[in-house]
């Protein structure tokens, strides 16, 4: 089932959470709301699931308006940020709730609900935890048979609000990997919010980066990564690298250096260019003017990369530059080493939230 | 009581008195509580069985006192449960709502409190009284409230009001929205979830609210005192036959039937007792692990 | 910001029915009451609140009020001291105990007090040959109101004294403090917020008690008298005017007390975060 969105407004107060979002969900599709906290992303989830009114706009399901559709009609499951189990009641009834409460005419017997519920148990594979209350199960088991309680009713939209926020990290990794194969097996369309740009890059078959109660883009993981349409979502989905220069004859001018930027017509006395760590290579001699001068201060190794901290010398800004423990072991830096930078990357945006160009340096 | 002075936990050394400081501060406690619990609540059953179990027996049973107890009974059905509805009302708007004026709310909830007993049967003896505000009107219509049952049930209330939604609304607060909306969304009408889900996460509080409203509507005194004229058989509680007992200086009568409250006080510490106990158990299971 | 009514349904019925409620049953007689005291005026309210009987109930009531909270304040903090700190047998069923006094009805305290204090009670006869009697006097009415007010003290100290870090003791031993020393300066400034509040929780409940005093006061006009059955003495010769300009004096001192406890309370939880 499909998701309209459609001018959607909302304020808390005086607290503007959403500004005019719109925003079509396909079928079947996995889609991760991403954004910083307070960005309106839960707001709009919320939204969606009928926990929330708007202020304006419409939601459509199918095409079907069901902006002021209640929530209990609205079949959607909703898996909460902590889960919200029933704490008195055992997993096998918490699963089994939403088929509990129905009217008697469309509730199944109890037979059927026996056998629903243990397979979504199969499902999450947990049937084994049928009769353990939710205070007995890891913060993973919970999740997992959260999600079971929301496939019980068999929704058509499933969301999910920070699914993995409340984990440690290795529960977080594998649990991913498993919601994404369980979407790839049901087929549900899916939202779900994150603030964790690698989880909604890994995960979903489309993002949308939120901020400050707006849509900055929406794209598939490679489409935000590659070319994030905003200085905003550049910065949100990974570490960057700010030089302040100005733009001129299709160069890029950071202090003395200049850099090649292809493409890029106009004129421009200040402007911001920004570079990844692992798009910018440390030289030891200079490559004619396309190199920043800067002195290593620290060398930090994290796993299979290495990350190192550099001065320039001009601005005595600090530079960040990551690259494989190889590249780093034939370079062999040291700490207080006079070096080069050379961006092999630059995009620089235009005032006014666009992407105005980008190119790639030498 | 023989004191074993020995420290909670043995590891921490530099925490821990010298055992004379121990003994002697342990002593002094309990020398405390002995002058001012145990032996006034020994003399209750001392006194009450002093003249032998018939005379205990006959105090009891005597019509005046039965006609007391079923006053005292009546009552405390009717203030309980009422107090029980509102309690939950004022916790679910309170608790599960945003709205403004929501303290001074809590404020005037918890009023009743801090307002002296013979005070609060005195405000509806100046309204439904004789010459209160509304008491020709009532006396017109041959409506007694006041020196008759039902000011015993409105004063009862009062001295009640705050119990059950004190004990409600924290714990309500702490618990959130979020298991109510799981289940709106799972498709719970709001009756479904109340009955579910809100109901059962907060049974253990409420029940603990319950008992101690009970036990003050049982053996409330003072506010009772005013609105109640005192005529034997009529409009006596236990508390009051009590008093009237004892001042005609029939000890061991007044005490026999002030056993009955000293062991609806002991039944009620030891439910709460065990009540506090459920409710930290329940505190800790919903911290999540993770 | 406004929270989400969004889809909890039933506010409007339950808040609705809170404030009838609230207003049957508490705020319109309490309005009531502040009118017919408004119907005498002020050099009316100003006399019937300044009669040397009256002043002296004030001054038995509140005297006494204040010797039962600091009596509790000191053996209170004692208590709960014990309770949290050291082990010894039966201290379970102490703990459970110390509710007493909320749970066993006042009129059961009183005759109870009354009949132990007496010359000839149990606890009475230890005083007798010191030349001191207790029940029917004022220290009779300060016993009764250390009764009523004992748990308020250990049940505020209690918790704090529960969650108090073993580290910080640790910190002054290390630092070379005294036992003694590490109490006065690290400790009971800790616990004094919820000492505070507890106390005043004993004085406000004490100023207003009436069925454990009655008893045990012998309420001597002029000596050991309290305010609340004074006011039940002007009811009962029909002074409606006196007992209500009485009343709405003891209102606003509740009101004040409330106040300065919901305060004291704030300041305590404020220290505990």
């Amino acid at each position: 089932m499909s998701i309209t969105i459609r001018n959607i407004q909302k304020s808390f107060g005086q607290f503007k959470a959403l500004k005019n979002i719109n925003l079509e969900i396909g079928a079947g599709e996995l889609v991760a709301l991403l954004g910083p906290s307070g960005c309106g992303k839960t707001t709009l989830l919320r939204i969606i699931a009928g926990l929330e009114t708007p202020d304006t706009g419409v939601i459509l399901f199918h095409g079907e308006n069901t902006t002021h559709m209640h929530v209990r009609d609205r079949h959607v499951g909703f898996v909460f940020q902590h889960y919200a189990l029933f704490r008195h009641m055992t997993v096998f009834e918490n699963i089994a709730f939403g088929l509990r409460v129905r009217p008697k005419e469309t509730r199944p017997s109890d037979a059927e609900i026996r056998r629903k519920v243990h397979d979504l148990l199969n499902l999450v594979q947990l049937d084994w935890l049928a009769d353990r209350y939710p205070a007995q199960l890891s913060g993973g088991q919970r999740q997992r048979i959260a999600l079971a309680r929301a496939l019980a009713v068999e929704p058509k939209v499933l969301l999910l609000d920070e699914p993995f926020g409340a984990l440690d990290a290795k529960v977080r990794k594998e649990l991913r990997r498993w919601l994404r194969r369980l979407h790839d097996e049901l087929h549900i369309t899916s939202v779900f919010v994150t603030h964790d740009q690698e989880e909604a890059l890994e995960v979903a078959d489309r993002v949308v980066v939120l901020n400050e109660g707006q849509i900055e883009q929406i794209g598939t993981p490679d489409e935000v990564y590659d070319h994030p349409a905003t200085p905003f979502v550049y910065q949100f989905l990974g570490d960057v690298n700010l030089f302040h220069g100005r733009v001129h004859e299709g160069q890029a001018r950071i202090g003395d250096v200049q850099l090649e930027l292809p493409g890029s017509p106009e004129r421009r006395d200040s402007a911001v260019f920004y570079a990844r760590p692992h798009e910018i290579d440390i030289l030891r001699e200079p490559d004619g003017q396309a190199a920043i001068a800067a002195q290593i201060i620290d060398i930090r190794a994290l796993g299979a990369t290495v990350r190192v901290e550099l001065e320039r010398q001009d601005d005595h800004g600090i530079v960040e530059v990551e690259m494989s423990r190889d590249q780093f072991n034939s370079k062999d830096l040291d700490r207080g080493e006079s070096v080069y930078l050379q961006p092999k990357r630059l995009r620089v945006f235009a005032e006014r939230n666009g992407e105005e160009n980008l190119g790639s340096a030498a | 009581m023989s004191a074993i002075a020995a420290p909670s936990v043995p590891a921490r050394r530099v925490n821990v008195e010298p055992l004379p400081v121990r003994w002697l501060l342990i002593g002094l406690a309990l020398l405390f509580l002995v002058g001012f619990l145990f032996l006034p609540l020994a003399v209750v059953f001392g006194q009450a069985f002093s003249k032998g179990w018939s005379v205990y027996w006959a105090a009891l049973v005597e019509p005046n006192a039965l006609a007391a107890i079923r006053l005292t009974l009546t009552a405390a059905l009717i203030a309980v449960p009422l107090n029980m509805v509102f309690g939950l009302a004022a916790a679910w708007s309170i608790a599960k709502f945003e709205f403004p004026g929501k303290s001074l709310l809590i404020t005037l909830i918890d009023l009743p409190f801090s307002v002296s007993p013979v005070v609060s049967g005195l405000i509806y003896v100046l309204l439904f009284g004789l010459h209160g505000w509304l008491g020709p009107w009532l006396h017109e219509h041959d409506i007694q409230l006041i020196f008759a049952v039902p000011g015993i049930v409105l004063a009862t209330i009062f001295v009640t009001f705050p119990f059950v939604a004190r004990e409600l609304i924290p714990l309500m607060q702490s618990q959130g929205t979020e298991e109510e909306e799981a289940a709106m969304v799972l498709g719970a009408s709001g009756w479904q979830t109340f009955w579910h889900v809100t109901l059962p996460n907060v049974k253990w509080g409420l029940l603990y609210g319950v008992i101690l409203c009970n036990a003050r509507a049982m053996g409330e005194f003072g506010a009772v005192s005013v609105v109640s004229g005192h005529i034997r058989g009529l409009t006596n509680t236990i508390p009051l036959h009590v008093e009237i007992l004892y001042n005609e200086y029939n000890t061991a009568a007044a005490f026999a039937v002030a056993s009955l409250l000293a062991m609806l006080a002991l039944v009620t510490l030891a439910a709460k007792t065990a009540l506090e106990w459920r409710l930290k158990q329940q505190a800790t299971q919903s911290t999540p692990l993770a | 910001m406004l929270k989400r009514h969004g889809v909890l349904p039933g506010f409007s019925i339950t808040l609705g029915f809170t404030v009838l409620y609230l207003s049957l049953i508490v705020l319109i007689p309490l309005s009531a009451t502040f009118l017919k005291a408004a119907t005498l005026g002020w050099t009316g309210f100003w006399n019937a609140i300044t009669e040397p009987r009256v002043l002296a109930s004030y001054k038995l009531t509140f005297g006494a009020s204040l010797a039962g909270a600091l009596i509790n304040a000191g053996f209170g903090l004692l208590v709960a001291w014990v309770l949290v700190r050291y082990e010894f047998f039966g201290k379970k069923l102490i703990d459970a105990l110390v509710d007493l006094p909320f749970a066993l009805p006042t009129a059961v305290a009183g005759i109870s007090l009354a009949t132990l204090y007496s010359g000839k009670g149990w606890a009475g006869q230890f005083f007798t040959p010191l030349g001191i009697k207790i029940a029917y006097t004022p220290l009779g009415v300060v016993v009764a109101l250390t009764f009523i007010g004992l748990p308020f003290v250990v049940r505020t100290v209690q918790p704090i004294l529960e969650d108090f870090e073993a580290e910080l003791e640790e910190a002054a031993a290390s630092l070379g403090a005294t036992r003694w020393q590490t109490f006065s300066r690290v400790i009971l400034p800790a616990l004094l917020p919820a000492l505070l509040t507890g106390f005043a929780l004993a004085f406000a409940r004490a100023v207003g008690e009436y069925g454990s005093v009655i008893f045990i006061a012998g309420n001597i006009p002029m000596v050991s008298e309290i305010t609340p059955l004074l006011i039940i003495t002007k009811l009962e010769q029909y002074d409606y005017a006196g007992a209500t300009a009485l009343a709405v004096s003891m209102l606003l001192v509740s009101f004040v007390l409330l106040l300065s406890i919901n305060a004291l309370q704030r300041w305590s939880q404020l220290r505990r975060t």
